[in-house]
């Protein structure tokens, strides 16, 4: 036995001596490094080693090389490693001839690969293969950035295993090189490493390509020679545009493509705005007045200078599109269905079916279409002539209407006899009560009736102290009616604070302009009078301890005050009667009967959910589902750059003689001045064509087609920067799939 | 002061009338641009151009003798006629853009006033300034006296811009011994110049196509370019004698070859030499001859390329040949000695001297001491630095 | 759309802040005809491998601190020929703070008609990231592991004080103000002199896709200001930093290079603060200019 033999130690067997490594990496991997730590595991073993960079120009992404030598001697040759016997590429994309070139049959290929070992298993069968999901591994292990993940590491882990080292000896190396915050990371490569033997077949080695041939002189050097490098092949991750979903059209109880119409409205206009809103909104002239808003309470650039006025925008469309919708053509299978109620939630069910080309017919107790829209929204916020012209719309698809016609159950039952499906959509008719002594006195009105009687010319004279109770529009709208009915004073007395009003905040403020006292964390405890109402008992109410949903409970305490009261308003909610929808398997409910949300939107929303599953059903099929987008998926807030957006404080609307002018029921809003307000749009997570991306892509590589853009993937670096420059979440980085 | 028999000038000024007649002879190309800087000794020819007057030529007075260099080296890949003038110091600041120069093939001509490089500071003669550069690429011609100056950088000009060379060149003229001396020099006229130095036309001057001049360069090109560049070299001796041909039928006189000898044909004892020394030989050899010792004389006037065929042919069949350096490679010996120790017929006596190291005065009792010392050697030892003291 | 300035298939990093300001000039110079005058750099090594061209000008690759000498003869050579070629030098902080500052210094004072732009990527980038005097306070380099110890010089202020036609810095995260103040630098006469701050992910050990983003802080924070100086004495301020504390801890704190010295904004804030009331005084506008979106 030779001196070499014996100086082998424990090496494996099967790794011959002198041993000559080739690593293929690319630059700002680690590749050297990867060279440098395999040639101290085999020093660790007390074997002379020797191990280089093939230094060059290369920059983070370029292919390098790197090499590592093993003798029992000590090795004196200094050139690059031609026949290597081991191979580390820490790249599979890399994988080709010249990574390859000089392989002898049974040499052994390391691949770093998320793909395993199948892929390559075909063309290569004469080396043994081992592979291992190096990025991956050190992603997680957080080695490097997100762009260049250094894997030199981790793939030393995988390289011992697979050549049958002792993980004592991948310990030492790290421990020389002072690596030793990267074993984990080795210690998973080596766990989780692939390993296939050589196919000991006919393999031949590769070998290289003929040297290159004419190199022109530095004085003859006359033309333009474009650069042939394709820095595509660096790359790992790759910029995809993907839209992602705004928070207004998530927070849209009707389902409105909010930014869609937005963008369209700053775009292209009116008309090209209304297209869009038709797709799921009937009445924008009446949404864009009275609707909440709970998209503008969603819109990202709350957190920045101002939600967007979307509202204001949806009535500047509602007011000004000029054509109405074209009469569909009648849908082929023709379904026959009627419409109980005329409210928000029948509209939307009548509009979404005849915009499908169906035969609606509305049925709608009153003499005219609209219902709580007509009957329980004062003229100052919703003039008629704006509700007809909505209701219009709607009627110019084909809905036939029949008013004046109450239906109890059985005149609901008889529809369904003679219609293919009804859907009822009643309202609320029940009102809430007030459970204190007094409320049985003349002057104690409910609120909802109290407006009614308003719309019909029926109203009551006020005059005196008239004290509101309830918080949301209803009682707004009773307070500002009273207002205008003469009456002297007008309180609303609510038992939470103003934040917690579910009114409409600018609606609230215009109260408060117009004179209407709020009476905060107040309980209406008892009214007074001789034969009539003269005065009220206010309890103030407390915050108690927080209930099961985390919300504090208001508390009624003993401290009372009283005020005069010449006439109360009660406003505190209303509920549904169910006793009209017989249980036939034809009929259904739609808007506040059916979820009792309390908003036109919702009632919108639910009338056209409820068409469509009506058709659904009528046609056998499963029934849609409205996917909501999950909460990961939207862009936030954090998601816009608002730096790429200059500070324009939102427009609001115009209003009628301000407080001391006389108060009529002529609108008090007389909205937007124009469109520009849409400008202010992000346009959360779709892309507007603002040339950011292309802007600041360093390696202009970005170019616009149409209004879309096109990443030149053969030298796309993947450096994310136009992703990250986004403004507004229209992209995101992918993982290179054929990179890994 | 123009007389038939010339003007009485400096080395210096015979130099800068040279390269401002070579200027304004480019006119009708891309012009001139300059880049100077002072340095004793060899500040007086950049001052003398400095107050010219150039049709279509600038002088940049810059802040160092490098970017002197940066200067023509920009103005040369314009495709405009450059030049520069330099000594000692100045060039060791100037060496990296003297190599970029070369290396970019660019025909910048340059007179050097050879100078001592320090501290401790000296601003006498010696060849050791230009010689340090022997291998940056770059064409050297050493003179011996100032008309050989002025004939030489019109020369240069002519060599660097021709096709088939393309290489700066370098015109080497000691400090004082020539630079400040004042001796007759035939200043040709701008019509003859005109006749004698076509408008410069660089193949791959910068112009407006997209393209690197100077990039990243891997091994095997790099061996190309090396190959190529030392191939331009070598057409440097047939081009010169078409150069030298023109000159003669222009100007009516033959610039001296690359190699010059003087009664050398029969010599027993040869002294061979560059610059000033050289003409110094010329004088001991004539003594040395008046009293029957046939010492004859080499001057190399061509430095790089190096003549070696042309110096082997002359050593044939002598025995004795004295190498005379005014330079030291320090731990070598005389720098022209080492590159021609080789060529002499097996068995000759190649002897290498040093002598006028930091401006020592070399007289013709130097040289005859130098003959007299070679011929009492039975073989060559180690290089000898004499001291010529003064 | 003219030709870009540097081509896709250059061999720099992917992120390269001065691969984006390469496509910033390539935008502001339109049809100008330019030529590049690069002295050693990542510049250099990235426009291609003999004789291959990443650069859409002509170019000529200079020694380390030559780009300003040879721009010079260049740009006498065009005008003699009365060449309307504007003569660009691109230099790095080494090139330009450093080795190169003898002959910037003279080409500035000698007024001669050259683009001086500097990409500032505040290290040693193509040697593999040693200090460079445009290296800020803190910052770990491969040969200041404990971060630099010194300040980083004022190299507007120098080249301001040559009283040059036009000095100004120029931010990426600032495209108008950037391409406005390239189109104006490209037009003027004489020398003129653009500082970019040009992040460098693999210097500064940083995100890639960040580089933008971290000028925009540098920006914010008063670290960097942007501003623009016309001979020598009119300051004007371009943007209106907001100073905070937020936007300078996130500078650091995203960048790996400032880890070991643990440096933070409030070793940082006093020098700010002496460097603005600087250019107020300069400016001669105590009162903010408005702040740009």
């Amino acid at each position: 036995m030779g001196e070499a033999e014996s100086s082998r130690g424990s090496l494996p067997a099967g790794i011959p001596l002198p041993l000559e490594v080739r690593v293929h990496g690319r630059g700002g991997q680690g590749g050297v490094t990867c060279a440098k730590l395999i040639a101290t595991v085999y020093a660790e073993q007390g074997l002379h080693v020797q191990t280089f960079g093939d230094y060059g120009s290369e920059r983070t992404g370029a292919p390098v090389r790197a090499f590592a030598r093993v003798d029992t001697v000590p090795i004196r040759n200094h050139n690059k490693v031609y026949r290597p016997h081991h191979l580390v590429v820490l790249d599979a994309a890399l994988l080709g001839d010249d990574v390859l070139e000089g392989a002898e049959p049974g040499a052994v290929v390391l691949l770093n690969t998320a793909r395993g070992l199948e892929p390559f298993a075909d063309k290569h069968g004469h080396f043994r293969f081992a592979a291992v999901d190096a990025t991956a591994i050190a992603r997680r292990h957080g080695i490097g950035t997100s762009a260049v993940v250094i894997i030199n590491t981790t793939l030393a882990g995988a390289y011992a295993r697979a050549m049958g080292l002792s993980w004592e000896a991948v310990e030492r190396a790290f421990a020389v090189q002072g690596l030793e915050r990267d074993l984990p990371a080795a210690r998973e490569a080596w766990e989780t490493v692939q390993v296939r033997e050589a196919d000991p077949g006919d393999g031949t080695p590769v070998r290289s390509a003929p040297f290159p041939a004419s190199v022109i002189g530095i004085a003859e050097h006359v033309h333009d020679i474009p650069t042939p490098l394709r820095t595509g092949a660096w790359r790992t991750q790759m910029p995809l545009y993907r839209s992602h979903a705004a928070p207004c059209n998530g927070g849209c109880p009707a389902g409105n493509d909010v930014v869609g119409f937005v963008q369209a409205l700053h775009k292209g206009g009116v008309q090209a705005a209304a297209q869009v809103l038709f797709r799921t909104q009937p009445l924008p002239s009446v949404c864009g007045r009275v609707c909440p808003a709970p998209c503008m309470s969603a819109c990202n650039r709350d957190a920045y200078d101002g939600a967007v006025n979307i509202r204001g925008l949806e009535r500047w469309i509602g007011d000004h599109v000029l054509a109405t919708p074209e009469r569909p053509a009648p849908a082929a299978q023709r379904r026959r269905i009627a419409v109980v109620g005329s409210g928000p939630a029948g509209l939307g069910a009548a509009f979404a079916l005849a915009t499908a080309g169906h035969e609606v017919t509305l049925v709608e107790g009153e003499n005219c279409l609209g219902g709580v829209l007509r009957t329980g929204i004062p003229a100052y916020r919703l003039p008629e002539e704006i509700l007809d012209r909505d209701i219009s719309r709607i009627l110019a698809l084909g809905v036939s209407a029949r008013t004046g016609t109450f239906l109890d159950a059985s005149g609901v039952a008889d529809l369904a006899a003679s219609h293919e499906a009804v859907i009822v959509a009643a309202g609320l008719p029940r009102l809430t009560g007030l459970d204190a002594p007094g409320v049985g006195l003349p002057g104690v009105l409910q609120g909802i009736r109290f407006l009614d009687d308003v719309k019909r010319g029926a109203a009551p004279r006020l005059s005196g102290a008239v004290v509101v109770v309830g918080g949301g529009n209803t009682a707004i709208d009773c307070a500002r009616t009273a207002l205008r009915l003469g009456a002297a004073s007008v309180s609303i007395a609510y038992r939470r604070g103003r934040k917690e009003m579910p009114a409409i905040a600018p609606e609230i403020d215009e109260a408060v302009a117009e004179g209407v006292k709020l009476l905060l964390h107040r309980q209406p405890v008892r009214a007074s009078g001789q034969g009539r109402v003269e005065s009220l008992d206010l309890a103030e109410v407390e915050l108690g301890e927080p209930d099961a949903s985390g919300r504090r409970r208001p508390v009624v305490t003993g401290r009372t005050s009283t005020i005069p009261c010449d006439a109360l308003l009660l406003a505190l909610g209303q509920s549904a009667d169910l006793s009209i929808v017989p249980s036939f398997p034809n009929v259904f409910t739609a808007g506040d009967m059916a979820t009792g949300d309390g908003t036109v939107t919702h009632a919108l929303g639910s009338g056209r959910r409820v068409a469509a599953r009506v058709l659904a059903r009528l046609a056998g099929e499963p029934e849609p589902v409205e996917e909501r987008v999950p909460p990961q998926a939207l862009v936030t807030a954090a998601h816009v750059r608002f730096s790429h957006f200059s500070v324009a404080l939102p427009e609001v609307e115009r209003h009628r003689a301000g407080p001391g002018g006389a108060l009529g029921f002529d609108e008090v809003s007389l909205g937007l001045d124009g469109p520009s307000e849409a400008s202010r749009c992000f346009s959360c997570g779709a892309c507007t064509s603002c040339d950011t991306c292309l802007l600041y892509c360093p390696e202009g590589v970005i170019h616009r087609i149409g209004h879309g853009y096109r990443v030149d993937e053969a030298y796309c670096k993947g450096c994310g920067m136009c992703v990250a420059e986004c403004p507004r979440r229209a992209m995101e980085m992918v993982m290179e799939a054929s990179a890994r | 002061m123009s007389t038939s028999f010339g003007q009485l000038l400096s080395a210096n000024h015979a130099a800068a009338l040279g390269a401002t007649l070579a200027a304004r002879a480019n006119r009708t190309g891309r012009g001139f641009v300059s880049g100077v800087y002072p340095i004793t000794p060899s500040t007086e020819c950049m001052e003398l151009l400095c107050n010219q007057e150039i049709e279509k030529g600038r002088v940049v007075r810059v802040e160092s003798e490098h970017s002197a260099m940066g200067v023509c080296i920009g103005g040369a890949a314009s495709g405009a006629r450059t030049f520069t003038t330099s000594s000692s110091n100045g060039i060791a600041f100037m060496a990296e853009n003297m190599v970029a120069a070369a290396l970019l093939r660019l025909p910048v001509v340059m007179v050097a006033a050879n100078r001592t490089l320090g501290p401790p500071w000296n601003i006498w003669a010696d060849h050791g300034d230009t010689l340090m550069l022997r291998d940056a690429g770059w064409i050297q011609l050493y003179c011996a006296d100032n008309q050989e100056v002025l004939d030489s950088v019109l020369c240069a000009y002519r060599l660097a811009e021709d096709r088939r060379i393309l290489l700066p060149a370098l015109v080497c003229q000691e400090a004082f011994v020539l630079s400040h001396t004042m001796a007759r020099t035939l200043v040709p006229t701008q019509e003859q110049v005109d006749r004698f130095l076509p408008p410069l036309d660089l193949p791959g001057r910068l112009g407006g196509t997209a393209r690197i001049v100077g990039g990243l360069t891997a091994p095997h090109a790099t061996e190309v370019h090396r190959a190529q560049h030392h191939e331009a070299m070598g057409r440097f001796f047939g081009v010169y004698r078409e150069v030298q041909d023109r000159f003669e039928e222009v100007f009516g006189r033959r610039p001296a070859d690359p190699v010059v000898p003087y009664r050398a044909d029969d010599a027993d004892v040869l002294v061979v030499s560059m610059g000033t020394i050289g003409s110094t030989v010329e004088r001991a050899v004539d003594a040395a001859r008046e009293k029957g010792i046939r010492l004859g004389g080499l001057r190399v006037r061509t430095f790089r390329p190096f003549p070696a065929e042309l110096l082997a042919a002359a050593f044939r069949g002598r025995g004795r040949i004295a190498v005379v350096d005014r330079n030291v490679s320090l731990g070598f010996g005389g720098v022209l000695w080492g590159e021609a120790r080789g060529l002499a017929d097996p068995g000759a006596v190649v002897q290498g001297y040093m002598i006028g190291i930091g401006g020592g005065d070399v007289r013709p009792e130097h040289v005859l001491a130098i003959a007299e010392d070679l011929s009492s050697r039975e073989a060559a030892g180690p290089p000898v630095l004499l001291e010529a003291g003064a | 759309m003219s030709e870009p300035l540097l081509r896709p298939g250059n061999g720099n990093c992917g992120g390269c802040g001065m691969s984006s300001a390469f496509q910033f000039l390539g935008r502001a110079r339109e049809e100008r005809p330019i030529q590049v005058v690069i002295p050693a750099s990542c510049a250099a090594v990235a426009v291609g491998q003999f004789p291959y061209s990443a650069m859409g000008a002509p170019t000529i690759l200079t020694t380390f601190g030559s780009a300003a000498a040879v721009a010079t003869g260049m740009s006498h050579a065009g005008r003699l020929n009365g060449e309307g070629t504007r003569v660009v030098c691109w230099a790095g902080d080494g090139g330009t703070y450093d080795i190169g500052m003898a002959s910037l210094s003279g080409a500035a004072e000698r007024n001669e008609d050259i683009l001086y732009v500097c990409y500032d990527n505040e290290i040693y980038g193509n040697t593999g990231g040693q200090r460079s005097s445009a290296t800020p306070h803190g910052a770990a380099t491969s040969n200041t592991l404990r971060g630099k110890v010194e300040q980083k010089k004022d190299i507007l202020g120098i080249m301001a004080a040559h009283r040059i036609p036009y000095a100004a810095s120029v931010s990426l995260a600032h495209p108008e103000d950037a391409i406005r103040k390239m189109r104006r630098a490209l037009d003027l006469q004489g020398f003129r002199f653009l500082h970019v701050l040009a992040p460098c992910p693999t210097g500064w050990k940083s995100e890639p896709a960040l580089g933008i983003e971290l000028v925009r802080l540098a920006v914010r924070s008063g670290l960097f200001p942007v501003v623009e100086v016309v001979d020598g004495r009119r300051t004007t301020i371009n943007v209106e930093p907001d100073f905070s504390e937020e936007a300078l801890e996130l500078y650091l704190s995203l960048q790996r290079r400032f880890q070991k010295s643990e440096i933070g904004a409030a070793d940082l804030r006093p020098d700010i603060e002496r460097h603005w009331r600087d250019l107020r005084a300069r400016s001669g506008r105590i009162v903010p200019a408005d702040r740009e979106g």
